[in-house]
């Protein structure tokens, strides 16, 4: 050990010529900072010894300064040269206390002060102080320090270098001072799973968008989910459904068209990935993988959150994703209901139970997607419709659940609301959701201009 | 600046930069200013000095473009940081020796450089991290140098010279910024003075390939 430390300072020292300090010795040596600072000091006495003058060292005071001497600081690291100007407009640093002249005139307050002093003015520096609670080596260089600043590479060596340990093991070996009550984080994403979902969608659509085979479709899907990824952070569902459903599907030149219809009307919407998904399920229904595809998803949606980021903004994706899901199917088969049939729309919601199940769970779907954003548009959208309509819904509501380690976590949860409303008029249903959509979706034009292309639109997907 | 196409022009300004940041650092050193004269500025995530007065920082900016025409022209054997006392002795000179730079074609100042090894590994021309790691080491021993260099007396002037390689034309068209100086047998710019050599650090970055020594003239008082 004590060959080791000598061996080490004669080569970086003396040889190369280097800064080396108490800081760097320890974790170079993997030994306690006091121990290196010793060893600092040792070896600087035995080689002055040997040839005077052939390592110089820079000194770190702490202590109580003299409160009548101010004139002499100026800041954490005063260089003490002689005839040095002062520097009174260099705030004082935290950790020394550089002592003002007003204070010194109303009270004598006692400073604490810590210094860096060089060799050559280290007895002049201790004459400064009061009382001195430390003194130690802080460095030691084969020639004077000329800029105190290069003390800094030292440092910065030293996390460049030793940037690979674990500060919270470390930190007993090497003494840095650490909190008990520190600890790491578990959770690697943050708390606003959006913003991490958004970014993962896009390198997800990227990677995912070359395997598919048909290239209008990527186009469709990276644009799309491009698009929506400025507007919403539902975009990452985008990527998915639009990737999966890609794949299975080689040829889908009217799916496209299809997507192209309801997505430029949902693109306003929320959860651009649904009309996506939507049209996938509506166009080829037959294929059997694109709609076991939206299953599974959501099936995944609920499994456990507790893995890393990728999963856990998939989980999170998954969960929205699912009542969205059946939010857009009702969706378009309520609208479709409603392009088709404008005057029986009553009927065809009377008659056919999966239909007016499949128009109300829409219109709570269109809800949904209100709800989704906010609580509020929820909430108006039933005062709108408040006596009007009747049925269960499926509202999304937002929790915001304390986690463990101490953040706020805004999960959305679907849970089923009972309503009651009038029969509702066809334009009531149109304009329901058009208003519906326009509420909750920032840009009202956005949304009435999006409910009339809808209209239009679904004539041309009536073909 | 990564992501253009690594020509020597490109070579050629960081190394001008790296010529900046290295005259300010000399001038604090060896005191030609006063040391109040200088804030603290970071370049090559280091901490350095450099100049405040907008003279000084306005003279070395001219100077050092000044040397980035020759550079380019592929003329400079040598650039020449010299230190002269009151009576134009020179006492030290921080050499910086870039005739190992590539050198091309006028036509060519702007055409992407590629080199491979001799396995076929395309190599970088300028890995710009080693780049800024050796630069920094550069410094840091030109920073520490004062300390082993003796005292200069007082009110040393400074100035830039260039040196040309064999084959050089001077540059002496009509807004002329070099003064021709006659070189004496041996050296350039210094005299017949006895001459001490403190290596300071050489520098090997892709195609950025430089020596820097310090001349310490024996004789001067």
């Amino acid at each position: 050990m004590a060959q080791e430390y000598t061996e080490y300072l004669a080569i970086n020292v003396l040889n190369e010529q280097q800064l080396v300090s108490y800081r760097s010795l320890s974790r170079a040596l993997k030994v306690h900072s006091n121990l290196a600072k010793q060893m600092l000091y040792e070896f600087h006495r035995k080689q002055n010894a040997k040839r005077p003058g052939s390592v110089h060292a820079t000194y770190l005071i702490t202590g109580t300064r003299r409160p009548e001497s101010p004139s002499q600081t100026n800041g954490a690291h005063s260089q003490e040269d002689g005839g040095d100007t002062v520097m009174q407009s260099s705030p004082p640093l935290p950790g020394s206390s550089a002592p003002q002249h007003e204070e010194d005139a109303e009270e004598p307050v006692s400073v604490r002060s810590v210094l860096l002093v060089k060799e050559e003015h280290l007895e002049q520096a201790k004459a400064t102080f009061e009382s001195i609670t430390g003194i130690h080596i802080y460095s030691l260089q084969a020639n004077g320090l000329s800029d105190v600043q290069s003390l800094t590479e030292c440092n910065r060596k030293i996390t460049a270098s030793y940037a690979s340990e674990d500060p919270l093991q470390a930190w007993k070996q090497y003494g840095t001072i650490q909190n008990p009550n520190v600890k790491r984080r578990t959770q690697r994403r943050g708390p606003p799973p959006p913003a991490p979902v958004a970014k993962a969608a896009e390198p997800k659509t990227k990677p995912l968008a070359p395997t598919t085979k048909p290239t209008v479709l990527e186009r469709q899907a990276s644009k799309e989910s491009k698009a929506s990824q400025e507007s919403k952070p539902a975009s990452k569902p985008t990527s998915k459904p639009s990737s999966a459903k890609a794949t299975p599907e080689p040829a889908k030149k009217p799916a496209t068209v299809k997507r192209q219809d309801s997505d430029i009307f949902k693109s306003f919407a929320k959860g651009r990935a649904k009309p996506k998904k939507q049209d996938s399920q509506s166009s080829a229904e037959a294929t059997t993988p694109a709609a076991a595809e939206p299953e599974d998803e959501p099936m995944g949606g609920f499994s456990d959150e507790d893995d890393d980021a990728e999963d856990g903004a998939a989980d999170i994706d998954e969960v929205p994703q699912e009542p969205e899901g059946k939010s857009k199917k009702e969706r378009e088969a309520d609208l479709q209901a409603m392009m088709d049939q404008e005057d029986e729309i009553m009927e065809d919601a009377a008659e056919a139970i999966p239909d007016k199940t499949a128009a109300e769970e829409d219109e709570g779907a269109i809800d949904r997607p209100v709800s989704r954003q906010a609580e509020e548009p929820a909430k108006e959208t039933v005062t709108v419709e408040n006596g009007r309509r009747r049925g269960r819904r499926r509202v999304m509501k937002k929790k915001t659940v304390k986690d463990e380690d101490g953040y706020l976590v805004t999960k959305e949860e679907a849970a089923w609301e009972s309503f009651s409303e009038d029969e509702p008029a066809p334009k009531k249903l149109k304009t329901a959701p058009a208003t519906s959509t326009n509420k909750p979706t920032a840009a009202g034009k956005k949304g009435a201009a999006k409910a009339g292309q809808g209209n239009i639109m679904s004539f041309f997907s009536k073909k | 600046m990564s992501t253009e196409a690594t020509t020597l022009r490109v070579i050629i300004a960081a190394f001008t930069d790296f010529l900046t940041v290295a005259i300010h650092t000399i001038l604090y050193e060896r005191a030609i200013y006063p040391p109040t004269s200088f804030l603290s500025a970071r370049k090559y995530n280091l901490s350095v000095r450099q100049n405040r007065h907008p003279k000084v920082c306005e003279w070395i900016n001219d100077a050092v473009s000044a040397v980035e025409t020759e550079l380019l022209k592929g003329v400079v054997g040598r650039v020449a940081i010299v230190i002269y006392t009151k009576d134009n002795h020179p006492v030290e000179r921080f050499m910086l020796d870039v005739s190992r730079f590539p050198t091309v074609a006028l036509a060519d100042l702007d055409t992407p450089l590629e080199r491979t090894a001799a396995n076929g590994d395309r190599l970088p021309i300028l890995p710009r991290i080693d780049m800024e790691e050796q630069f920094r080491a550069t410094l840091s021993r030109l920073a520490s140098c004062s300390s082993t260099l003796k005292p200069l007396p007082e009110g040393c002037v400074f100035n830039i010279a260039v040196e040309l390689k064999q084959d050089g034309q001077p540059p002496l068209n009509h807004p002329q910024p070099w003064m021709p100086v006659q070189s004496a047998k041996g050296d350039a710019v210094g005299g017949q003075l006895q001459k001490k050599a403190v290596p300071v650090r050489s520098i090997a970055a892709g195609e950025l390939l430089l020596e820097c020594w310090i001349e310490e003239a024996d004789g001067a008082s």
